[in-house]
């Protein structure tokens, strides 16, 4: 079979990467990247910061009025977004093959000349504010963000701060604040891969003639904290009024890393205990043999930027049935770790996960997507080819080994939801 | 572009209807079933659909949920392909790295696999045992349902959801749009074995199906397991149930209110023709001036303005009379009255003095980015194409992006005018009761 990094062409030039790879998808082209810069380089009071940038970048440059750049955008059947992760802004962005370099010039123009207007500011802050608000009424989020409060310490970046606080962070921010951060985003560390109807050539011309006028940047990443915390079963239970589904979460914090060797093993286990599809353990007993879940899902999370991880399974439950749900749930997970970790189950994963890899690099947005996460991971273009021969090589031994990473005795739970009075 | 012949094809027994655009339309002739083929071999992965022409507007009170609850058991295995032969769909299919599912809407029923193409015989045989032998019993109904029901309490967790369900049921009382898709929760816990049987047998025949095929394949190796696997059923011998219910003419406003703890919401809903309408173009355009993004008109006016977190206009493009429905999430502080009037208002703007050149413009740049993303890949065709077959004519995947080309601002003005009518419209408010 052909090898998919034959048909990518990279380039590099002042420490900055771009990919591109031409598609048979018509008139579609996907552009996602990004460039260092976010929470993770912040005091803690700042974290809402980059987040506040992200969604101001196209309210307005110096050169283009808010209306100008979306009516831009719009006019050309173009779309395009920013948001922010911990260690870096990112941009996604499609439009029709034409556009392209329009598109990359305003992506540049945004991050790099945006002016962040106080008025927009001001409704930028209302409106994450009225967002933080809605969050207090969705079940998963609040779960997902007490398990990671449970086994994280607060100088960790996988900890998730209350909402209170986050509003606090929202609530403080100013525009001297988003215009120095501002200033530490530039070429330093920008990844972009472009995907779809275009010569490969050509986007990587128009990458670089555009980003070539982002500043130097000023962003160093540093060596993430370790997570100390010690791991033990504790419980939050957050009651929401009037919830129909009780979401739940059951983690641990784990010392590894993306780059370790023990990764692709952890993956293969999550896959095998909660993967996404209907064979998974859990699957098969928690929903197939109980009924007790409409889904339940193991995976880590975590681990952007070389950060320490954590394991965690995701399910939602009936409230009337949630201790006896969650009483099975714990005892399934034992079960496996104790005898499900096999060479059979092995064999049949790496299979799965093959398939499963090929089948999802089937678009352009995905194979954008994945050239974009290769450069953030500092990874060779050829690892798109090599990703299925390392899952293949994956032995019974390493899988045991990454088992041993995870503790299922000191699993913490996190559940929101309406409960029962006895729970 | 287009090319029809009603020859045999390059297999006995299935003739060619024709070629629009790449798809190719054929019938097996011995039972009615209806293909659809979309060659692309760029990468070596295929999609297979099976589309049955069944959906929740086939159900009645006692088996509202009744397709969705069957979808879910035609996982549970069928003659050839189950559990104790280890070769049930997720031990097929789901081991080699497909993405298989099947959804259930309004209109239809789709199964589908998206795989590494080297599998794609094996989703043909699975898919045709299981339209006539799939195993449906009450011991995997005991166990199925509270999977459902779950399914329904996670929707629930959901204002938008909890405020959409009371907005169609308010705004439809005969026609079974009035009930969701998922059914109300007795009768997912109710519903007989019987009555899920007896739905099988009255829908899962080839002649009410149509199997779709997109990517890596050669067209007569595919024609050719077609007509080996699904080849051996017959047609139904007796005529479908038709539904012949129609809602009858709404002679005022009509409002529900949903108070639950949650975030306010409001959504305004307005009765607009099935999916084939010539007024439906225009309509759908009107849709994406009204909320398609920053510069479209309520996003200006509410989210911009932090009057709300969100806000978003769909026009359902169904087989029978559906809405054009707005829904906005509020900001904390803004009142529900207030909201309404402004959207009110902006619809009869629009009625009174239309939209300008430029924002047609824009929305008519939106549809080429939006008919070429379609085609992103099997699983974006197959999802796509569905909805088009359900409304009962696969060529809208075709020809509704061209006939959205002929929208003028006249004809937008026009249907404002023509259906935002008081009278036709159903108001929901979700009231948050938590503070």
């Amino acid at each position: 079979m052909k090898k998919i990094s034959s048909s990518i062409l990279e380039i590099s030039h002042e420490n900055m990467r771009f990919f591109a790879a031409q598609t048979k998808s018509k008139d579609v082209v996907s552009i996602e990247g990004s460039v260092l810069g976010g929470k993770n380089m912040l005091l803690q009071n700042k974290s809402k910061i980059p987040e506040l940038a992200a969604e101001l970048f196209d309210a307005g440059t110096s050169k283009k009025t808010k209306d100008e750049i979306r009516e831009a955008l719009s006019s050309r059947g173009a779309a395009m977004s920013f948001f922010s992760t911990g260690d870096r802004i990112c941009f996604l962005a499609s439009c029709l093959p034409e556009d392209v370099s329009f598109v990359l010039e305003l992506i540049v123009e945004c991050i790099s000349d945006s002016t962040f207007p106080v008025k927009e500011l001001r409704s930028a802050k209302e409106r994450m504010l009225a967002e933080l608000s809605e969050e207090e009424h969705q079940t998963h989020s609040l779960a997902a963000a007490a398990l990671s409060r449970l086994i994280y310490e607060p100088s960790h970046v996988n900890y998730i701060e209350k909402i209170s606080e986050r509003k606090k962070s929202v609530e403080l921010a100013t525009r001297a604040d988003l215009l120095s951060f501002k200033k530490m985003l530039g070429k330093e560390g920008l990844v972009l891969a472009i995907t779809g109807d275009i010569s490969p050539t050509k986007a990587l011309k128009s990458s670089r003639a555009a980003c070539v006028k982002l500043p130097k940047g000023t962003v160093v990443l540093t060596e993430k904290k370790i997570n100390t915390k010690p791991q033990k079963a504790l419980s939050e239970l957050i009651t929401v009024k009037d919830k129909a589904n009780v979401d739940v979460y059951l983690g641990t914090s784990i010392s590894l890393r993306y780059t370790d060797s023990l990764y692709v093993p952890f993956t293969i286990i999550c896959e095998m205990l909660g993967g996404g599809g209907f064979t998974s353990h859990l699957m098969q007993t928690v929903r197939e043999r109980d009924g007790l879940t409409y889904g339940v899902y193991a995976s880590g999370a975590g681990f952007a930027g070389e950060a320490d991880g954590y394991f965690r399974v995701k399910a939602s439950f009936s409230p009337n049935r949630f201790s006896e749900s969650v009483k099975v749930l714990k005892k399934e997970i034992a079960f496996f770790f104790a005898h499900k970790i096999t060479a059979e189950n092995l064999t049949l994963r790496k299979t799965e996960m093959i398939g499963e890899y090929v089948v999802g690099l089937s678009t352009s947005k995905a194979l954008a997507s994945m050239l974009h996460k290769i450069g953030i991971e500092h990874k060779k273009v050829e690892y798109i080819d090599e990703y299925p021969e390392i899952v293949k090589n994956v032995a019974l031994k390493d899988l045991k080994k990454a088992a041993e990473l995870i503790s299922v005795e000191t699993l913490s739970l996190a559940a929101a939801g309406t409960f029962p009075k006895k729970v | 572009m287009h090319s029809r012949s009603k020859k045999e094809s390059i297999v006995s027994g299935i003739s060619h209807i024709e070629t629009v655009d790449g798809i190719s339309e054929y019938l097996l002739k011995k039972n009615g079933l209806k293909i659809l083929l979309a060659q692309d071999n760029s990468v070596p992965v295929a999609g297979f659909m099976v589309t049955y022409h069944v959906g929740s507007r086939n159900e009645a009170t006692g088996y509202t949920g009744a397709t969705h609850l069957l979808e879910h058991l035609l996982f549970k295995g069928s003659e050839k392909f189950n559990s104790e032969h280890k070769n049930s769909i997720s031990e097929l299919l789901e081991t080699k790295g497909a993405r298989i599912n099947a959804t259930t809407w309004f209109d239809r029923t789709n199964y589908y696999e998206v795989l590494p193409a080297q599998f794609l015989p094996e989703a043909i045989a699975l898919e045709a045992d299981r339209m006539r032998t799939a195993r449906i019993t009450e011991k995997d109904k005991i166990t199925e349902m509270p999977i459902v029901r779950n399914e329904f309490e996670l929707g629930e967790n959901h204002p938008a959801e909890a405020l959409d369900k009371q907005v169609w049921a308010t705004a439809f009382q005969a026609h079974p749009y009035h009930h969701s898709t998922i059914g109300w929760k007795t009768d997912i816990e109710q519903v007989p074995i019987s009555r899920l049987q007896q739905f099988y047998e009255d829908f899962y025949w080839p002649n009410n199906a149509t199997v779709t095929v997109v990517g890596d394949f050669e067209k007569k190796e595919v024609l050719t397991l077609i007509k080996k696997y699904f080849g051996v059923h017959t047609a139904s011998p007796k005529p479908f149930p038709s539904l012949y219910t129609e809602e009858p003419a709404q002679e005022g406003e009509r409002r529900t209110v949903v108070r639950r703890s949650g975030v306010n919401m409001i959504a305004i809903a307005h009765k607009i023709p099935n999916a084939h309408h010539a007024d439906i173009p225009s309509l759908a355009l009107l849709a994406v001036i009204l909320s398609e993004d920053k510069t479209s008109r309520l996003y200006k006016a509410l989210v911009d303005t932090v009057k709300a977190t969100s806000a978003d206009t769909y026009c359902w493009q169904l087989h029978d009379p559906a809405l054009f429905e707005t829904v906005i999430t509020l900001a904390p502080g803004v009142s529900h009255d207030f909201v309404e009037k402004l959207v009110k208002k902006e619809y009869e703007n629009i009625a009174q003095k239309g939209v300008s050149a430029e924002e047609l413009q824009r929305a008519k740049k939106s549809v080429r980015a939006y008919a070429a993303s379609r085609r992103d890949g099997p699983y974006a065709f197959l999802s796509s194409i569905n909805e088009d077959l359900a409304t009962g004519d696969w060529k809208r995947f075709v020809t509704f992006p061209k006939s959205l080309e002929k929208v003028t601002t006249k004809s937008i003005q026009q249907v404002a005018k023509k259906y935002f009518v008081e009278k036709q419209s159903t108001i929901g408010w979700f009231i948050d009761t938590s503070s």
